[in-house]
């Protein structure tokens, strides 16, 4: 083989490659820019594309449903305060394992991290059947219970993280400076892992807001999340107002991704130990 | 009066008690032992009642028995469990094979723009709800799809099974690109771009030099990354129930069906064991793979 067809053969492969990932590329967003387009579709049924005109009637008639604003709501406030429980006990555990100081440290790392191990539906089974047990059956406390035990793991791995990742020496900087202890946390060690506890809030807060699995176990007749409604509502029937709650979340998400390019960074995300092994 | 000074600070630099750290880990360990370890245990105790037809759950004093786990023998079991494992292994094996040159491209090829644009994007699908990907999945590709009269003039039959199973392995696809493709970044940003440079300079294909270096390097990382995959999909719920339609059933479908259909709340609790069984197996083959990356580098 000569070096000039050894080059064509390079460019080739190079091409098909670049074609490849053209098309996973357009595999990744075609279906969300088709959802985004019916959902301002303005025929009653479901045509080819693209749609003559547009209008808001599906997500007028998103407004009118009633399980939608039902399950909004329930959605939002559960995502809300399991973010903030999470924020909380997971940064407070986090720190203890950084610190360490005492026996079983690996192990209870994997404690804090298992139930991201465990099968959603596992998790929701056993929460419905434990909890009836011992006579929690309120819908809303129940569903609280089962976000925050599948949640917490993002916060306490994330801020896990970025304490190993900081710079040790500022914070005995402030000590050797005269700080006690605990001013050496407040002004100098949890602003240097803010990065994290966002990062891990906003994973925490999307990962519930998305729920299904364990939801579906844990709702009552009149406490039950968005997820849980639309995806009833999707096997009963094929009706694009659909579409138009995706657009919603699609936007939740949008400013989701502004707060972590704001406070983070994409570059720096990576290093927050969500996407290694 | 300065030598008080200078002590101060190194007597506090001194680690504070384990008492502390007890006090700060205690909410966390609280939580994770009511609400998760207990319910755990109790779902292993479940699944060694006798179910009686037409209850709801076990009754509280019912016998022990291992009948719930003889069920995990039969055929359609079987059947469920090689589906679950077949197109879960299928998606992941895509998956992995186009995470690949897209994170090598994104770490060696890209600009910095391209790259940012890149990384934010595979992000935002990682933090977009699946239920709206898999939805949007079934609008563009599904049944009522707006790609039905390509499928059609194709001479394929959108509710046809094979079609279903396609379909499900699309949603499982769709949802472990991006997670494999952010995984995959950090192994192929440590390997040294300078070894495939010094092959292809002394006259290797592009091609050759790749499969030579590039993927032995990475080689660890894309055993983890494919085990990573495999737990996501083996364990999802939402893409098979709404591609699949009930056509194409998962192992967490089937647990869920227990639930709601018949209340067998033993068998069903059976089927999850043995499903956190199985996923544990294929975590402990990653950790096994990361071990191995550890020993070598």
């Amino acid at each position: 083989m000569n070096g000039r067809t050894k080059r064509l053969g390079d460019r080739i492969l190079g091409g098909a490659m670049v074609a490849m990932l053209a098309l996973m590329l357009a595999f990744l967003v075609t279906p969300l820019l088709v959802t985004c387009l019916l959902a301002f579709d303005s025929r009653s049924f479901l045509g080819p594309l693209p749609p003559p005109a547009l209008s808001l009637r599906w997500f007028e008639r998103l407004a009118s449903l009633d399980y939608v604003a039902t399950g909004l709501a329930t959605s939002l406030k559960i995502a809300l305060l399991a973010t903030v429980i999470d924020v909380l006990v997971g940064t407070a555990a986090a720190v203890a394992l950084d610190r360490g100081g005492f026996r079983g440290r690996g192990l209870l790392m994997a404690a804090f991290l298992s139930p991201l191990i465990v099968p959603a539906v596992v998790i929701g089974l056993a929460l419905l059947l434990f909890l009836s047990r011992i006579g929690v059956i309120d819908g809303f406390t129940r569903l609280l219970c089962g976000h925050v035990v599948i949640t917490l793991p993002y916060v306490v791995r994330t801020v896990l993280a970025s304490l190993a990742g900081r710079d040790r020496r500022l914070t005995e900087a402030a000590l050797v400076l005269g700080a006690t202890e605990r001013q050496a946390f407040w002004s100098v060690t949890l602003p240097l892992i803010r990065s994290g506890m966002v990062t891990g809030a906003v994973f925490a807060f999307a990962v519930s807001l998305d729920d299904v699995a364990v939801s579906m176990f844990l709702t009552d007749p009149s406490t039950y999340t968005l997820p849980v409604a639309l995806v009833s509502s999707m096997r009963a029937s094929f009706d694009l107002s659909i579409a138009a709650a995706a657009v919603l979340l699609m936007a939740v998400t949008a400013v989701l991704i502004i707060v972590l390019e704001r406070f983070v960074g994409f570059d720096r995300l990576l290093g927050q130990g969500l996407f290694r092994s | 009066m300065s030598a008080v000074t200078i002590a101060r600070p190194q007597e506090l630099a001194i680690p504070a008690p384990a008492r502390m750290s007890l006090l700060l880990l205690a909410p966390g360990l609280l939580i994770l032992l009511s609400i998760f370890a207990l319910p755990l245990l109790g779902l292993v105790l479940e699944s060694l009642k006798q179910y009686v037809p037409g209850r709801v759950g076990s009754a509280v004093d019912a016998s022990l028995t291992l009948e719930n786990y003889r069920e995990l023998a039969t055929p359609s079991f079987a059947g469920v469990l090689y589906e679950t494992f077949k197109l879960s292994a299928a998606a992941s094996l895509a998956g992995l094979m186009a995470a690949f040159p897209l994170a090598y491209c994104i770490v060696r090829r890209f600009s910095p723009r391209q790259r940012a644009a890149c990384i934010g994007l595979l992000v935002m699908l990682v933090l977009l709800s699946m239920l709206v990907r898999t939805y949007a999945l079934e609008l563009a590709f599904g049944s009522v799809g707006i790609a039905r009269p390509l499928l059609l003039a194709l001479g394929i039959s959108p509710t046809s099974r094979g079609y279903i199973e396609v379909l499900v392995e699309a949603g499982l696809l769709h949802a472990v690109m991006p997670i494999c493709t952010l995984t995959l970044l950090g192994t192929i940003q440590n390997i040294d771009p300078r070894l495939c440079d010094a092959a292809q300079s002394l006259g290797a294909p592009a091609w050759k030099a790749h499969l030579g270096i590039t993927v032995p390097l990475a080689l660890p990382g894309l055993v983890s990354a494919f085990l990573i995959a495999m737990t996501f999909a083996i364990s999802a719920f939402v893409i098979p129930m709404v591609l699949g339609k009930g056509r194409v059933l998962f192992l967490s479908n089937t647990i869920y069906t227990r639930f709601s259909d018949v209340a067998n709340y033993p068998s069903g609790a059976a089927v999850s064991i043995a499903m956190l069984v199985i996923s544990l197996l294929v975590l402990s083959l990653a950790s096994l793979a990361h071990r191995g990356k550890g020993a070598r580098s």
